[in-house]
């Protein structure tokens, strides 16, 4: 991207989150804010799920286990604890340094292996998360799950949409500079061809794993806000679902896009919203996930851009028409 | 009169994003061994494949028995009535020599009985080993397995790549000969690099360069055209 | 003694259902080096269809058979539908996989309610032989039998037919075979049928042995058969039944000695694998 483009998205960027930062003081539908706080965390697990997808193209189908443990680290601490701030610092480093670990783990075991390794041992593994918290009652009391207290500043709702939204542009330039790294471009060139990459030198898997634990390490941080918001824990944050919701969002928002996955967090999140309540109208929209599932699949077949990336593709090739030069860069960031 | 049984004309074909043929073009007269020439890396195997579909030609056309096959898929190609000897001889090690024959049965009927009555007249190394794993066989083994394999299915044409490839020169003199024989039966196309072995064998000849046909004619004028050898071939 | 049988044939049994799943998808995986997420989903509806079968006629045998001609249907459209247009393209194969899993697993739920369903062993395969002091369930053993009559039909077809034939060397060498004349493709699709009714097998025979049924039992083997595969090598057909053997004997123990533990011992097991053997136990090719 050339420097005007860049600062010219920046621009956008920024115009949108001084927008969205103002709009709780104007605007006090509770539900709805409720609903954009959401959008913001599973914006920030979807970011996630992309750097591993789109920036590396690995397929990981154990993200909730990384969402999980964020969840119920910082769940286990407060309710074991005083519900303060510093136990919720020590929550959240704790379910980071695990998830950091478990991402570790499994990208050392399989990705030097072809990529449905990666993708079967994450699902086990996010499998054997599910049992445990289902079994291990003593510390998740099992199924039933528990409520518990959170610290005075983040009971505010309007405290934490912001917290919320800062964490998301925060991690959301940091993970933007990550990708335009040195580092970043060497994920990418991986995605593109693996064996060029590895031919001039450099060790594929070490960029892999880093990768790996960089996408954990966020996708726990979002685990983390989402108890905050439910002050609630149960096992469905462990559940095949969750990992399909990322999915979801990054397919349909735009794969390798960043911004892609969070418009998509928007849309599946909305959706959801909708469709439950739709569901008084009709049991068939309890079951959601059919549609989605069906959504899902059309567009992996004819929609691989997502949304992002098609717009991304669109504006590339009027471009290209008008200066022959930039035509290359755009088109890498739209495939 | 001969007739034309193959004919490639303006190939070009591309794995993935790299173009290798530029401009193949060559006839194969019924009957005859065609030798295809050329260093290392010039696009022999390539040729071969593109014939058999494997990796199809973007441009230009290839025409079996009058018929164009150029976007057919192999397994169609190889019903036509091509057999493919690939490099490394494609033996299913885990499969005995009997098994390796058997895959490539499309029918049981009698002709192919006969087919298979001559072949291992041809190759009785193959009889002997029926019933040992092909990956246990030796370099020559293999070499006339794989060559009696592809000939089961009413092959009228064998594409042979390399059959002299790390063989001991007897295992090579070997070889040779039942392609010789092979000759009265089948029509060939032959990739080696072993001069001496293509010209004893060969009736027309092509040299690829670079993914192009650049040369072409009878053997025995080969022989004599030392710079011609020297350019393309490398030989003093 | 008694004790020691006993989780020996439930862990015998548990394997048997294990390999049901894993050698379609092991096949599957060797031949065209498609990894199918959804195929728990074809053992989940292998179970609920033959379950309603079995209830709706009272004959087991005849729920066993809708299960298989589920599996079969199934087999065909997932394939069609599903595999085919993204053929060749491991990262949208395995991502389209998974969305049809769950869809598949949500459709259980609306066609056949969102509940657990019961089953009982159909009325020649209750109770339990004596034999000294050991109690023989009839149908743990019922399960271990057909296991291995599928395993000796299957082993058959694979070494002596010449479809067998052609499989085992499109394992090895996909594109020999085509050179060979034969279409892979439709070769492929006739072993993806046939996985998919082994799956569906599965899924019925499991109905009895559990005592009941859900959605969610797809996912839960197919995390099984996965491990399974790993361990016994992609694409190894026998290594599938030593490994879901293995992991059948391993989850019946551990669930009696150490419950909290069953499931991790199985990933311990594939753990090791990955880490010394990453090519599988059995597998003869490389398998990275
Ligand atoms: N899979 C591939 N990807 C990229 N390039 C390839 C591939 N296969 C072959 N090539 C290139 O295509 C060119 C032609 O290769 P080909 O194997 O056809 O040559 P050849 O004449 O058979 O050589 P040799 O005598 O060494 O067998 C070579 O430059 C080779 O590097
Ligand atoms: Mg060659």
């Amino acid at each position: 991207m050339t420097n005007l483009q860049m600062n010219k998205s920046t621009m956008a960027y920024t115009l949108c989150a001084i927008a969205l930062l103002a709009l709780p003081f104007g605007y006090d539908n509770r539900t709805i804010l409720f609903l954009i706080t959401q959008v913001f965390i599973f914006g920030i697990f979807a970011m996630s799920y992309d750097l591993l997808l789109g920036f590396t193209g690995i397929v990981s189908f154990g993200h909730a286990m990384f969402f999980g443990i964020g969840a119920y680290s910082v769940s286990i601490i407060l309710d074991r604890n005083e519900p303060t701030m510093f136990y919720l610092v020590i929550g959240a480093i704790v379910a980071m340094a695990i998830a950091g670990l478990v991402s570790f783990i499994a990208g050392i075991l399989t990705l030097r292996l072809k990529s449905h390794f990666y993708a079967m041992l994450t699902l086990a593994l996010a499998g054997l998360f599910l049992v445990a918290a289902e079994k291990w009652r003593s510390l998740t009391k099992g199924n039933d799950g528990f409520v518990l207290q959170i610290p005075e500043l983040f009971r505010d709702r309007t405290n934490l949409y912001l917290t919320c939204l800062i964490s998301l542009i925060v991690l959301f330039f940091l993970v933007r500079r990550f990708t335009q790294s040195p580092l970043g471009r060497i994920l990418m060139a991986i995605r593109e061809n693996e064996q060029r990459v590895e031919s001039i030198g450099f060790d594929i898997m070490h960029y892999k794993v880093i990768a790996s634990v960089v996408s954990g390490v966020v996708a726990s941080f979002a685990g983390v806000l989402y108890i905050l918001s439910l002050r609630f824990v149960d096992t469905s944050v462990f559940a095949t679902e969750v990992t399909l919701d990322a999915l979801l969002m990054t397919i349909i928002g735009g794969v390798g896009t960043l911004i892609g996955p969070i418009i998509g967090a928007g849309i599946i999140e909305f959706a959801h919203h909708w469709l439950s309540e739709l569901s008084d109208v009709h049991w068939i929209f309890e079951r959601w996930i059919i549609l989605f599932g069906i959504i899902y699949i059309l567009a992996v077949i004819f929609f691989p851009r997502g949304i992002v990336g098609s717009l991304m593709h669109m504006w590339g090739k009027k471009r290209y028409k008008k200066h022959n030069q930039t035509k290359n860069e755009q088109k890498k960031v739209a495939s | 009169m001969m007739t034309t049984l193959l004919k490639l004309e303006g190939i070009e074909t591309y794995i993935d994003q790299f173009h290798i043929l530029h401009d193949v073009g060559f006839e194969v007269p019924k009957g005859e061994v065609t030798v295809l020439l050329g260093r290392n890396g010039a696009g022999k195997t390539t040729t071969l494949r593109t014939i058999m579909g494997l990796n199809p030609a973007t441009q230009g056309s290839v025409t079996f028995n009058g018929k164009d096959i150029t976007k057919l898929p192999p397994y169609k190609v190889a019903k036509e009535g091509i057999g493919y000897v690939p490099e490394d001889q494609g033996i299913f090690g885990d499969l005995t020599v009997g098994e390796n024959m058997r895959v490539a049965m499309q029918k049981e009927d009698d002709s192919t009985h006969e087919r298979m009555e001559w072949v291992l007249n041809l190759f009785p190394d193959l009889k002997t080993f029926w019933n040992k794993p092909g990956g246990q066989l030796s370099g020559g083994q293999k070499q006339m397995l794989a060559i009696a394999r592809a000939y089961m299915n009413e092959s009228e044409l064998l594409l042979i790549d390399e059959p002299s490839k790390g063989l001991a020169p007897i295992v090579v003199e070997k070889v040779m000969e039942s392609i010789q024989e092979m000759k009265e039966k089948t029509t060939i196309v032959l990739v080696e690099q072993n001069f001496l072995m293509a010209s004893r064998i060969g009736d027309r000849f092509y040299i690829l360069d670079d993914g192009q046909t650049v040369h072409q004619g009878q053997m025995n004028e080969l022989e004599k055209d030392e710079s011609l050898k020297k350019k393309y071939l490398g030989i003093a | 003694m008694d004790l020691f049988f006993n989780l020996a044939i439930n862990g015998l049994a548990t394997g048997m259902l294990i390999f049901l799943l894993a050698s379609g998808l092991t096949l599957i995986f060797g031949l065209m080096d498609v990894l199918n997420f959804a195929h728990g989903g074809l053992f989940a509806w292998g179970a609920f269809s033959g379950v309603w079968v079995y209830d709706l006629t009272g004959s087991f045998t005849i729920g066993v058979l809708g299960a298989i001609v589920t599996g079969l249907l199934l087999g065909v459209l997932t394939e069609w539908l599903i595999i085919k247009p993204v053929y060749g393209n491991h990262v949208q194969q395995i991502l389209i996989t998974l969305g049809f899993m769950l869809v598949l697993s949500e459709m259980l739920k609306v066609v056949f309610g969102p509940n657990p369903i019961a089953a009982e062993p159909p009325a020649g395969l209750e109770g339990s032989f004596q034999l000294g002091d050991v109690i023989l369930i009839k149908y743990r053993l019922f399960i271990i039998l057909i296991g291995a009559l599928v395993y000796a039909i299957t082993f058959f077809i694979l070494k002596k037919t010449r479809v067998g034939l052609i499989v085992r060397a499109g394992v090895m060498d996909k594109e020999m075979v085509q050179s060979l004349g034969i279409n892979i493709r439709f070769v492929f699709m006739l072993v993806f049928m046939a996985g998919s009714a082994l799956a569906a097998l599965g899924g019925i025979l499991l109905a009895p042995y559990s005592g009941v049924i859900y959605a969610e039992m797809g996912m839960e083997f197919a995390i099984l058969a996965f491990i399974v595969v790993v361990i016994g090598g992609m694409g190894s057909f026998t290594g599938s039944l030593f490994a879901a053997i293995l992991v059948g004997l391993a989850q019946a123990f551990m669930a009696y000695y150490v419950p909290s533990l069953s499931l991790a011992v199985n990933m311990l097991l594939m753990a090791a694998v990955l880490i010394f053997r990453p090519q599988g136990l059995f597998s003869l090719k490389g398998g990275a």
